[in-house]
């Protein structure tokens, strides 16, 4: 009897049915009502196609003997029908039961051993042509039936095709049993095509214009060798990768490591010089990136690559978005990461690479409007790229240590462990740029996994599967040391505190700089690349103005330097500082100045004087933060005579002048009082008054001239609006016949009403064309503001 | 870790400590394929270079060695992503080969079909190749094999040119090792040039370069074309020949502006070459003149644009470069690569020096300070007669003067830029002067008697820059040069580089006048003598005493 997957589920102990959304968290999401809901969200197209995504090919193979199996009547298959299936082709139990009970676990496949139920949701997903197999012959065409009913015949028939037909028939043998074909060689009847051939022996069946089906039987027939379901795969590829000594593998990675993590805090210092602006659409555009990685001499799919991770590491951050002119500028947590040592600062950098949703693979190129997409942008985040990564490296991982498998083996290994998934282009591409990405970042080396990013990937796998909710006070946070980070630790170099100053002014620091070493030399010298520094008057100065003296300078290289100091340097600290400062710049409101130096001591010395805040700058030369006009009238009123002097040094004397008004021009401006006197009236503007006058008046006249029953706007008396207007309309048409003249009330388009006398010319459309003889103008009236038409001769 | 010498930076340079016990092998191991860049006293820098990786690929090094050497030497991890990059630029050498095909004559063939498609498309090489032979061969106009190995390094897959050389018009010649041999290096250069066929040898000044000329020449027993910077280095290379070589005065023919003989020997000078008459050159017939067997240029750092263009078409022969270093100050570094060859030979300066061919030199920076008059006329002077004002301060003279004497009987050299300082130079000290416009006449003689010991002090122009031998200058003192340039420098640290017979030290004075201009130049100059590792000293005039 039937059991429905609602019952199914219903019947499940609580802790297989938690077992199961725990495994496909969508079914709650949200939580359904109840369980039929659940049962049917589980049996959905979507729910269902997520999770076959997550299964590995083999297990896709056997829910493909689950689907061959069914008997039509009951749409049920047994274990026991699955099991014979898979033995003929030669796959052991043990792994084909494994594989039922997980897609039974995932509620993919449900009930007893012997009434096994499928889904609803996985025919409508998966492929209509399970294992590769098409219909039976029955189901395509009564020829291909019969000549599949006589084995012996069919035999024959396939034995019989030619090479090239015989070619199609592997082909399609091996699956999908569809192909397509050039529509004419199906209706073409003068084609001698491979595939006309078996069309007319019934071995392929059209299904369409251009496509033609291999039916099950033949299939069947075709894949006596490997058994009716092709090959199986019931375990990944096995990969034959070259191995690598590990201990070079974790040097090459950690050589790397090292470049990373020099080239990050390099970028970060690249951005703390000159922050980069953040665009409006979101991110850090092309010139910008191209500016940083020529800051830094590196290529640009490097550049950021590190900048994605630096940002995802928590290292640079955004500021200033509120006034619209955000930038990208070092996070205030760079400057602990960078005191920290070499091995945690690439651990930092590499776990957040892990855990990053963006893919810097993406920078530069183009969605699907054309845009270039930016680094730095949520345009390349891709919510499956940290699971990506974890696959590809994972491959890695599962291979012994050393083990240096190409792309496409490591691809072989994905497309096996979840090939639904991998199919995808995307997919593909995301797991070659993490294998890229990995590299670059020193995760691996030689094409190897280090056995640092062994431990890392674990590490940051551990603490993706802790319960935030075990320790939600954070009691045990105590995190334990990293053993990557101790692993990669001892791989690298100590750093150093000393250096080695030569003679062309270069300073070598034979491996990485301890912070403090890294800080002075920063200060003091010009980094030429990683390990050289290069001294300049510059760099000298610039430790100058910082507050270093010759002398610190002095001891500074000669303590760090493991080499005497070259004498060239000692000159260059000395030249440099005794320059340092020999002109001095700055800012005064006004100054004294005179040939007694007397006369200076004693103002400078003057009491009264003291709020001017005057200072010597020479025995001749006195400063004021003030403004001469004040200095002025402080030092008179103190009983000095000073004189105020202009740019050039000249004194400018002035003698006190009575208050005047400012200048005005002594032509008398228009008189207001005669009004007359204003607008001068020429001739021509006379005679354009004149003639407005008449106008205005003519038409005055005129209007006065029209019928009362024009004029007034209710029409004429005793009838309606309506019937006026009827009428009205009634002595136009008159007036156009007899071409004599009207007079017209209408209302304007003010809305006052006026009269007119014309004659009609033409009316319709809702308009009337009438000329007026007097002006000799055509005018247009609107039908439906005329109000009023009186015959001129019915006027009195 | 190991504890390796060399840092190795992913910029691609080498930082190499001397003071290490592996330095020295460490030296031999990286060499071949690392151009050394700067040699101060702790510290070597040598940079990868395409070229050099190229260079090192054409002397049959293949990159796993390359490889193995930097990750032997190395201090620490070396990033994986330079040891990729250096496979890869390494593989690119020899996909492509020049050869010459028995039947096609001049053909191109690729061992990578990719890419021998690739730079069959590129629109850079239309009309250099001709039809194709095959998958993988394509012909090659003959006339075009130089200029193809250009474009082909330009497109980063340099070819490699096996399709060999004529012999040439062949005439005896032989060293004439009477009491004396080829020192042990330039046999070593003479055997690595024959064996290439091709390139250039780089060797400091005054180790000889022109016995390695001559060793080629012996070697080659064909006639011979020389091509030379000015009519003096012309007559030095004749008078080497006939001195070390079976060659005799008829054999030997000078084709200058002077005079154009065109002997089995030919030696002619780069100004003759390039002149033009009415926007064409001239003398190209020099080329076709004899069926040359060997073509030597001397000073190929120097060798002049339209030269190359000359030596595109003289592929088939036998072609030796000399040199004191490969840079170029106008980058064509490609060109010597394509053209005259991959670089033969190379020993580094301070390697030679160490084996007593070169005398060593201490160079001595000496601070004058101006006088205030002086230095008021500097600060209100326009800023392109600075440099002038500050380099022929008069200050200068009672210091040279002071140098000379300090050095009494030894061989002086004052070289400077400007004549009137020369000139005043030349009275103060009562030495004669050699300038631009001192006949070749005049030069000559002031020169044997500088060798020869009557002249003691001799005051000389830029015309001192180039090629002239002055075997027993032990002392150097320059008073003004042309804004610093690297390449006078080393010419004029030739100068004094010399061997002494005496096995004596040579001093290189640089007379300076303090917080000038002049200093700032000096301090390019002190950097480039340190780069290549000589002691580097400052003084203060007071402190030289005046003897």
């Amino acid at each position: 009897m039937p059991v429905s997957l609602a019952d199914h589920l219903r019947a499940l102990p609580d802790p297989e049915l938690a077992a199961l959304i725990a495994l496909r968290p969508d079914l709650v999401m949200p939580v359904p009502g109840d369980i039929s809901a659940l049962a049917l969200r589980a049996q959905s197209r979507l729910s269902v196609a997520r999770t076959l995504d997550s299964l590995d090919r083999f297990t896709l193979e056997v829910l493909d003997v689950v689907r061959l199996t069914r008997t039509p009547e009951t749409a049920t298959t047994s274990v026991e029908a699955v099991l014979m299936l898979t033995a003929e082709s030669r796959v052991a139990a043990g792994p084909v039961r494994e594989a039922l009970d997980r897609l039974r676990a995932l509620a993919l496949v449900y009930g007893s051993d012997p009434a096994l139920h499928l889904v609803a949701g996985v025919d409508e997903v998966c492929s209509p042509y399970p294992a590769g197999l098409g219909r039976p012959a029955a189901d395509l065409n009564t020829d291909a039936a019969v000549l599949v009913s006589d084995p012996t015949r069919l035999r024959r028939t396939v034995l019989a095709a030619p090479p090239a037909a015989r070619a199609v028939l592997d082909r399609l043998a091996d699956g999908p049993p569809v192909g397509t074909v050039a529509a004419s060689a199906l209706t073409d009847p003068e084609s001698d095509s491979p595939v006309r051939w078996l069309v007319d022996h019934h071995l392929l069946v059209p299904i369409g214009v251009d496509t033609v089906e291999l039916p099950r039987e033949v299939s069947l027939l075709l894949r006596r060798e490997t058994g009716p379901l092709g090959p199986l795969h019931p375990a990944p590829p096995e990969i034959e990768a070259p191995e690598r000594q590990v201990s070079m593998v974790d040097r090459a990675g950690a050589g790397q490591a090292m470049e990373v993590a020099r080239h990050a805090e390099a970028l970060a210092d690249v951005l703390a010089a000159e922050p980069a602006p953040v665009l409006r659409s979101g991110g850090v555009g092309v010139r910008e990136l191209r500016r940083l990685a020529r800051a830094t001499g590196l290529d640009e799919p490097v550049a950021a690559l590190l900048l994605e991770v630096a940002y995802a590491a928590g290292l640079l951050g955004e500021s200033g978005g509120e006034t619209g002119d955000a930038v990208v500028l070092p996070a205030a947590g760079f400057d602990a990461w960078r005191v920290t040592s070499l091995a945690q600062r690439w651990a930092r950098l590499a776990s957040g690479w892990l855990l990053m949703r963006r893919m810097p693979s993406l920078v530069g190129q183009r969605d699907d409007r054309d845009r270039l997409l930016p680094v730095l942008s949520a345009d390349i985040e891709r919510v499956g790229a940290p699971a990506q990564r974890r696959e590809a490296l994972g491959v890695l991982a599962s291979l012994p240590p050393g083990a240096a498998p190409s792309a496409d083996d490591v691809r072989a290994v994905l497309s096996w462990q979840a090939p639904r998934r991998v199919v995808r282009a995307a997919a593909s591409a995301g797991h070659e740029a993490a294998l890229a990405e990995a590299a670059t970042l020193g995760l691996t080396g030689l094409g190897a996994l280090t056995s640092y990013g062994r431990s890392l990937l674990a590490e940051v796998e551990a603490a993706e599967r802790l319960d935030p909710d075990a320790d939600p006070l954070g009691i045990s946070a105590g995190a334990p040391p990293s053993k990557a980070v101790e692993a990669l630790d001892a791989l690298l170099p100590a750093p150093v505190d000393h250096v080695l100053v030569q003679a062309d002014l270069t300073v070598v620091v034979p491996g990485p700089p301890e912070p403090g070493l890294a800080a002075e030399l920063a200060l003091v010298a010009d980094a030429e690349s990683a390990s050289v520094y290069r001294v300049t008057a510059d760099s000298v100065r610039r430790a100058l103005d910082t507050g270093y003296a010759a002398a610190d300078l002095h001891s500074l290289f000669g303590r760090r330097s493991r080499t005497p100091v070259p004498q060239a340097l000692t000159y260059l600290v000395d030249d440099v500082s005794r320059r340092h400062g020999g002109l001095r710049a700055g800012s005064a409101g006004g100054y004294l100045r005179g040939d007694d130096e007397a006369l200076l001591a004693e103002v400078l010395a003057d009491r009264r004087l003291a709020a001017l805040g005057l200072r010597r700058l020479a025995p001749t030369v006195l400063i004021s933060p003030y403004a001469p006009n004040r200095l002025l009238a402080a030092l008179r009123e103190a009983g000095y005579s000073p004189v105020p002097e202009d740019a050039t040094g000249a004194a400018v004397l002035t003698r006190p002048r009575p208050p005047r008004a400012a200048a005005r021009p002594s032509v008398p401006s228009r008189r207001v009082d005669d009004p007359l006197a204003g607008a001068r009236l020429t001739p021509a503007r006379l005679a354009g008054i004149v003639e407005q006058l008449r106008r205005s008046d003519a038409a005055v006249r005129a209007a006065s001239r029209a019928p009362a029953g024009v004029r007034s706007p209710g029409g004429t008396a005793g009838l309606t609006g309506a019937q006026a207007h009827t009428q009205a309309m009634a002595v136009l048409q008159q007036a156009l016949r007899e071409k004599s003249r009207v007079w017209v009330g209408y209302v304007d388009a003010h809305g006052a009403t006026n009269s007119r006398l014309v004659r009609p010319v033409s009316m319709g459309a809702g308009y009337l064309r009438a000329e007026d003889e007097r002006t000799e103008m055509l005018h247009t009236f609107a039908l439906h503001r005329i109000t009023a038409a009186v015959p001129e001769e019915a006027s009195p | 870790m190991t504890d390796g010498p060399l840092i190795v930076q992913s910029d691609k340079t080498l930082l190499l400590e001397i003071d290490h016990p592996d330095a020295t092998a460490c030296r031999m191991a990286i060499a071949p394929f690392a151009e050394l860049e700067r040699s101060p006293e702790h510290v070597h820098t040598y940079r990868l270079t395409p070229l050099g990786l190229w260079n090192a690929r054409a002397a049959g090094h293949d990159a796993e060695s390359v490889v193995d050497s930097l990750l032997r030497f190395s201090r620490y991890p070396v990033p994986h992503s330079l040891l990729v990059d250096v496979a890869e630029t390494m593989d690119r050498y020899g996909r492509l080969q020049l050869l010459n095909h028995p039947t096609h004559g001049l053909v191109l063939q690729g061992s990578d079909r990719a890419v021998l498609v690739e730079v069959a498309k590129s629109k850079k090489l239309a009309g250099m190749l001709g039809g194709k032979l095959g998958d993988d061969t394509i012909a090659v106009h003959p006339s075009e094999r130089g200029r193809l190995k250009q474009a082909l390094l330009k497109l980063g897959w340099p070819a490699e040119d096996l399709a060999g050389y004529v012999d040439g018009e062949a005439h005896p010649i032989d060293l004439a090792e009477n009491g004396w041999k080829l020192r042990s290096y330039q046999r070593e250069a003479v055997d690595s040039f024959w064996a290439g066929g091709s390139g250039v040898v780089v060797l400091p000044c005054g180790a000889g370069k022109t016995m390695v000329g001559a060793g080629a020449m012996a070697e080659a027993k064909a006639t011979t074309l020389i091509l030379v910077t000015n009519t003096v280095a012309g007559h030095q290379w004749r008078r080497e020949l006939l001195a070390r070589t079976s060659l005799t005065e008829e054999e030997i023919g000078e084709y200058s502006g002077e005079r154009k003989e065109i002997r089995p020997v030919t030696i002619a000078t780069y100004q003759v070459l390039t002149s033009r008459r009415g926007g064409a050159f001239t003398h190209l017939d020099l080329f076709s003149a004899r069926d040359w067997g060997l073509v030597i240029y001397d000073e190929v750092h120097l060798l002049p644009a339209p030269i190359f263009r000359f030596t595109a078409d003289l592929q088939a022969r036998r072609r030796l470069g000399l040199t004191a270093t490969l840079v170029r100050e106008d980058g064509r570094e490609g060109d010597v690569f394509s053209l005259i060859g991959p670089k033969r030979y190379d020993a580094p300066w301070k390697d030679i020096e160490a084996q007593g061919w070169i005398a060593p030199a201490s160079c001595t920076e000496v601070r004058v300070t101006l006088t205030d008059e002086e230095r008021m006329a500097y600060a209100t002077a326009e800023s392109e007669e600075r440099y002038r004002m500050a380099a022929t301060a008069r200050t200068k003279l009672p210091v040279v003067k002071a140098l000379v004497d300090k050095h009494a009987g030894e061989q002086v050299l004052v070289i400077g830029a400007y004549i009137d300082q020369l000139r005043q130079i030349s009275e103060y000290l009562d030495a004669p002067v050699v300038q631009g416009s001192t006949t070749t006449k005049e030069r000559e003689r002031l020169f044997d008697e500088f060798r020869s010991g009557v002249l003691k002090t001799l005051v000389i122009s830029r015309v001192g820059n180039f090629s002239i031998d002055l075997p027993e200058a032990a002392v150097a003192i320059q008073v003004s040069g042309t804004f610093g340039s690297r390449q006078e420098e080393a010419q004029r640290l030739g100068r004094v580089l010399r061997p002494k017979a005496d096995g004596r030290q040579a001093h290189f004075y640089t007379v300076v006048s303090r917080d000038t201009i002049d200093t700032e130049y000096a301090a390019h100059r002190q950097r480039f003598l340190a780069e290549q590792g000589y002691a580097y000293s400052i003084v203060d005039a007071d402190d030289v005493p005046s003897a």
